[in-house]
């Protein structure tokens, strides 16, 4: 397979392509968009199998919202030795669900620090050219974020929610709340828990924003472009830099 | 008077356009693989040398130093080796820079990790030890050795960067390259510099340390490392087994050079007895996390706090 159609298919899906372009405003070490009826069937090797090539530690996942095969999904991977857990933020791998508006051929697409990972010399090529060429059309789409691991970052202590540039308001991390605002498009919603904060419901048309893991760390921010609306995570902090 | 008043607010316009109003400064330049922060207090001109002066020095170090280097001959790499050779012997061979085979044996070189079997590891180890390193107009290398400057040329760097900045004019500022870090002068708030350090195994930092005109350094389990059947395998290799080496999460080292501070933090991280080596150095201090997440401290003592 010629570079072109690697990349061709794995673009086809006109709903992957703004998800890939959003991965390149977050900080999130790994992306993995994985397209299949039955993602339980690879995730788990898929996930072993990322870990050997990529220092993504840690082995507790959570969904950060309601997946049709969380139950099968949650079997497969504790069977692997992963932990479920509750909590999104005490994690650093959240798993979520989208619905494809078309069906599309399964594959699965790692995007590494906002570019497109070429798994082609690795092994994770053959699973990728199986599950292309047998399995039926999908349109369930698993989305898998590895959060990165904080380099230089410091726990934040507000959030920042900002439209049109303006900022709206400042929320202590300290306190769990939730909070809409109006957007263009209608509204979108903060929430905030132990010490994260996350986009829990929004009008937007992909909902970008709300399949974005949560963020804690200060200078993390959620993005939701087409409502020119942003949250930020900041600190007042006494501390000049960080090493490590 | 009112001429000479609008020639007074010329003149002091001009000035700043000249950039002669001194002010912070901050930049980040990506070097040796990792993003370098700077922050610096001095006019805008001098801000724009010290930024061309820091990234020739890093430029430099990097390509002198660099995995691919054959350079074993000229002044700037026979200094730095006789620097680590000091550091080797005052630490019984637990910082070694001919752990590179080792390196690339366990996948961190290619980032194709594996567990080596016993008997790689034994073959690979003879090419690793200092003490087969020959002298003779430069340094001789015995075939298959190979040396990895990682653990020291960073600091190296950032002590001839700051430097050369201290020598430009520029009287308080830090270089951060990733782990390594030197600072001099007041920090903005007329304090000595407060330095985080990263927690090991949480988000944020576990300390603060407060310092000036000093470097620090830190070397972790977790910057690289790779999991396979539930085991965290990590790129600290203690030079003796072939091995990363076990018990410990973090080490950071304070002190006057960066460059020590490099090597020392390696040099604890792998050693069982820290303590001994933090005896031959005695401007030097060691904040210590070992496998269970306690802290120890050794040798002098700087201003610490733990994080809230």
């Amino acid at each position: 397979m010629d570079r072109r159609d690697f990349f061709k298919t794995m673009l086809a899906t006109p709903l992957l392509t703004p998800l890939i372009l959003s991965s390149k405003k977050t900080t999130h070490d790994l992306e993995l968009y994985l397209i299949a009826e039955n993602p339980q069937l690879f995730l788990s090797t898929l996930l072993e199998k990322i870990q050997e090539y990529s220092s993504t530690g840690g082995r507790k996942f959570a969904f950060l919202n309601s997946h049709p095969n969380e139950k099968s999904i949650k079997k497969s991977l504790l069977q692997k030795g992963w932990r479920f857990v509750q909590e999104p933020v005490s994690t650093n791998l959240v798993l979520s669900f989208s619905h494809l508006h078309h069906k599309a051929l399964p594959s699965f697409t790692l995007v590494r620090e906002g570019r497109i990972w070429d798994i082609r010399s690795q092994k994770l090529f053959l699973l990728w050219r199986e599950m292309n060429e047998n399995h039926e059309l999908s349109s369930c789409l698993t989305m898998v974020s590895f959060k990165n691991r904080p380099s230089n970052h410091l726990a934040g202590e507000f959030v920042s929610v900002y439209k049109e540039g303006r900022k709206l308001a400042t929320l202590p991390l300290k306190e769990n709340v939730k909070r809409s605002f109006k957007t263009q498009t209608g509204n979108i919603t903060a929430h905030i828990r132990n010490g994260s904060a996350w986009v829990a419901e929004s009008s937007c048309r992909h909902k970008i924003c709300l399949h974005s893991p949560p963020v804690s760390l200060a200078g993390e921010r959620i993005i939701c472009a087409p409502n020119h609306f942003f949250l930020e995570i900041g600190r007042s902090s006494s501390i000049d830099t960080v090493i490590g | 008077m009112a001429k000479k008043f609008i020639l007074l607010l010329l003149i002091c316009a001009l000035f700043i356009c000249c950039g002669i109003e001194k002010k912070w400064h901050t930049s980040t330049l990506l070097v040796f693989d990792t993003l370098c922060q700077i922050r610096v207090f001095c006019s805008s001109s001098t801000f724009k040398t010290a930024k061309k002066e820091v990234n020739r020095i890093f430029t430099e170090i990097e390509s002198r130093f660099s995995p691919d280097s054959e350079d074993y001959a000229s002044p700037m790499v026979i200094d730095l080796y006789y620097r680590a050779l000091h550091v080797y012997h005052d630490s019984d061979g637990c910082f070694d820079i001919t752990v590179a085979p080792l390196t690339r044996l366990w996948g961190f070189l290619s980032k194709s990790y594996s567990v080596p079997t016993q008997d790689q590891i034994d073959s690979v180890l003879e090419q690793v030890g200092m003490e087969k390193i020959k002298e003779n107009n430069g340094i001789l290398l015995l075939p298959g050795m190979k040396l990895d400057w990682g653990a020291i040329a960073k600091g190296l760097a950032i002590d001839l960067a700051s430097r050369s900045l201290i020598e430009v004019g520029i009287s308080r500022g830090f270089i951060n390259a990733g782990g390594d870090l030197y600072c001099w002068g007041k920090n903005p708030d007329n304090q000595d510099w407060n330095i985080g350090i990263e927690h090991p195994r949480t988000e944020g930092i576990f300390g603060i340390l407060s310092i000036s005109e000093r470097g620090a350094a830190t070397t972790g389990d977790y910057q690289r490392f790779f999991i396979r059947d539930g085991i965290r395998y990590h790129h600290i290799f203690d030079p003796r087994t072939g091995y990363p080496a076990p018990g410990k999460q973090s080490v950071t080292v304070c002190g006057p050079e960066t460059l020590i501070c490099d090597a020392l933090s390696t040099a604890l991280f792998v050693s069982k007895e820290p303590k001994k080596i933090m005896d031959k150095y005695p401007e030097y201090g060691a904040i210590i996390v070992d496998s269970e997440g306690n802290l120890s401290f050794m040798g002098k003592s700087y201003p610490f706090r733990p994080a809230e």
